[in-house]
């Protein structure tokens, strides 16, 4: 390719950068990156850090939840702040550590305008939104929204539509690490490997983490004079 | 501050003190209080205290106390001084030499104590100038905590506030009408609006924010209906008010048509701004935020939440979901950064995600050695074959509590597809079970009612509660 040629080439890719911010990929620089704290996820990443100013989809379960947590946590050691958005009530309090502003918002609609009230004000670094998934419009208007506040969304969907970046976690049975009792039977679930996928224009990369998984701490306390019913034979 | 003190020997005490003496009095100044020892205290603050104190004695003389006297001074204890041992009818105290003027007076003025007394007499003090001119180290040590006290009045460093500020009106508009009674809420609102703007440009005039804010109908029935509407974060701002406003008149029902409005502030706080950090990433954002999420909690409710939990066997019985202040979410950042800076680094880790509440599953079981495990389960018409388990985890109580007593058989099961999921098994439950008893290539279940048999018989429930990510 000649000089002249390459130089008009590049024009041309600024100006549709210019033009179309949105239709040029994540991996051209044209989005600011934020970086998680959590360097294997940072790796995996284009640029290093998930996109600001643009939408990201996690398809959810397979670890998602535990990394995009830590995420949170890495941004808040970065001084900027966090909100996780639970539209259908599963954190467990037990096991959520201060930090990120938590929304649990009513229905999934209060849950959308939540993300967006959050999202318009520009405050938020990242915003993480669970359990809800826009649709159509919804999408179009949380997408404008985070354009505007400059925060780095993430929605827990499946619906990857309007996304700049895709990301898919998985865990096999096999990936799970036991403690065994004496018979050799599983007594506790102690590590899980999880093997991470980031697609996204001119970007694939892949990332295995091994997350220890947190014990849920029940505290035997057996009553005596309770019926009970343990290996009763069905 | 600057004071006037009024004295007389031979009036009576404060408490017998004329009261009509004291009305007079306020005609010449704002404030006056009677302290102790029959000393009458003008407040002279942005009045000329000579002439002031010249009409006062004036008034004095009036009510027959001829031998009134009046000192003035930028402290307390120079006026009084000034007052009660001077003998001429006035005493001004140039402002600026307090010290001066009480330093030639017998140490006895400041009324010691008579232990007190003696000491001082002992390490040979006689006047308030000979004390002042002591260090504060050798009267600390020597002379105590009363003997400081004594000091500092020695000093004309008088610390009593005779006068408190004055409570400031908070701001409120009102518009009453005669000609007619209102009923369109519309035209309501425009008014609410016309009288929050003017109360809002009062709290913009006074540098403050509204917490609370009290709408009162009057109706024309003669009665009044008032609703107070409390804003999640301060604000004085009128669009912010008038959406609270809205949101509340479309709540609540008026009895009557309305003959008049009266919006008024109930509750205020400065406008202050935080002394901001240059390094602080999150500082210029926190206003937005704490108004961002103020607007939630006015749109939503009490949707931002924190958990406080308690040692409750049961997960999902152990958190209590607290509101969080806007104006705390808004320091998130800076604590992170705290955080951060006490070395703890962010881990990902696989925690339980609850299902709330607790959602019935089919589950078929085989056994393993002295008890059951599950081996598939069926939830919302989906079955899910379980590749390994770990458990039973048994957790059992609340004989006394108000739900009742629970003992259930938890177990943590690897699903084919990975997730990690959590079940357990209610063994004091009743109701509609299902009962595993088929063999795994057709996976049929079987469903019997379980009231109709007895509980040794009936098979417990089981459950979904959870599942890890």
């Amino acid at each position: 390719m000649s000089g002249a040629a390459a130089q008009d080439l590049l024009a041309l890719r600024a100006l549709l950068e210019e033009r179309f911010p949105d239709a040029s990929p994540i991996t051209r620089r044209a989005a600011t990156q934020l970086a998680t704290g959590i360097a294997e996820l940072d790796r995996a990443l284009p640029s290093g850090g998930l996109p600001r100013g643009r939408l990201s989809v996690w398809a959810p379960q397979g670890g998602a939840t535990a990394i995009l947590r830590a995420a949170c946590h890495g941004v808040l050691a970065a001084g900027e702040r966090a909100a996780w958005i639970d539209s259908v009530g599963t954190v467990a309090g037990a096991f959520w550590d201060e930090g990120p502003l938590l929304v649990r918002p009513s229905s999934r609609l209060n849950a959308l305008r939540s993300a967006e009230e959050l999202l318009r004000s520009g405050g938020f670094a990242l915003v993480v939104l669970a359990g809800a998934e826009p649709k159509g419009q919804e999408t179009v208007r949380l997408t404008r929204a985070t354009r505007d506040g400059g925060s780095a969304l993430v929605a827990l969907t499946t619906h990857a539509a309007m996304s700049a970046l895709k990301l898919t976690s998985r865990i096999t049975p096999a990936d799970y690490r036991y403690k065994r009792t004496p018979f050799g039977d599983p007594a506790e679930i102690t590590h899980a490997r999880v093997r991470m996928d980031a697609v996204a224009l001119g970007w694939k990369a892949h990332a295995e983490f091994v997350l220890p998984v947190t014990h849920h701490e029940l505290r035997l306390s057996l009553e005596p004079e309770l019926a009970d019913r343990r290996g009763a034979s069905r | 501050m600057s004071y006037v003190c009024l004295w007389s020997p031979s009036w009576p005490t404060g408490a017998a003190l004329p009261a009509d003496l004291v009305t007079a009095l306020l005609e010449h100044t704002p404030r006056v209080s009677v302290g102790a020892a029959g000393r009458v205290w003008a407040d002279a603050r942005g009045l000329d205290a000579g002439a002031l104190a010249v009409r006062l004695v004036d008034v004095a003389h009036r009510y027959g106390y001829s031998n009134a006297h009046a000192g003035t001074a930028l402290t307390a204890i120079a006026a009084e001084l000034a007052a009660t041992q001077r003998r001429v009818p006035f005493t001004v105290v140039k402002p600026g030499h307090d010290r001066e003027f009480i330093a030639p007076f017998p140490i006895d003025v400041l009324e010691p104590s008579t232990l007190l007394d003696n000491l001082l007499d002992g390490i040979g003090v006689e006047t308030v100038g000979a004390l002042a001119a002591l260090d504060a180290e050798h009267i600390e040590v020597r002379l105590g905590a009363e003997g400081m006290r004594l000091w500092k009045l020695a000093r004309a460093d008088d610390p009593r506030l005779l006068f408190a500020s004055p409570a400031r009106a908070l701001p409120s508009a009102s518009v009453e009408w005669v000609d007619y009674a209102l009923r369109d809420a519309e035209r309501l609102t425009f008014v609410v609006n016309a009288l929050a703007g003017t109360v809002c440009d009062k709290l913009a005039a006074g540098g403050q924010r509204a917490r609370e804010v009290a709408l009162a109908f009057s109706l024309a029935d003669r009665t009044e209906f008032a609703h107070r509407i409390r804003s999640a974060r301060p604000t004085g701002s009128q669009k912010s008010w008038m959406r609270l406003i809205r949101a509340a008149l479309d709540r609540i029902t008026l009895p009557d048509a309305v003959t008049g409005v009266t919006l008024r502030v109930e509750s205020v706080i400065g406008n202050d701004g935080v002394q901001g950090d240059l390094f602080d990433k999150g500082f210029a954002s926190a206003p937005q935020v704490e108004r961002a999420v103020s607007q939630l909690m006015d749109d939503q409710g009490d949707v931002v939440l924190t958990p406080t939990n308690s040692a409750h066997p049961l997960v999902d019985a152990r958190t209590e979901w607290t509101r969080e202040d806007p104006a705390v979410a808004a320091t998130s950042g800076e604590r992170g950064v705290a955080k951060a800076q006490s070395g703890a680094k962010p881990t990902p880790r696989l925690t339980l995600q609850l299902v709330t509440p607790p959602r019935s599953v089919s589950v078929r079981t085989e056994e393993r050695r002295d008890h059951q495990v599950p081996v598939q389960y069926r939830d919302g018409g989906t079955s899910y074959a379980i590749v390994n388990v770990a458990g039973p985890e048994r957790v059992s109580g609340g004989q006394w509590e108000e739900g009742g007593p629970y003992a259930r058989e938890y177990f943590r099961c690897v699903r084919e597809d990975g997730t990690l999921v959590w079940l357990y098994r209610d063994a004091v439950g009743g109701g509609s079970q299902t009962v595993g008893q088929s063999d795994s290539r057709t996976a049929n279940y079987e469903r019997r009612d379980c009231q109709t048999v007895r509980l040794s018989d009936c098979p417990t429930p089981w459950y979904l509660h959870g599942w890890w990510d």
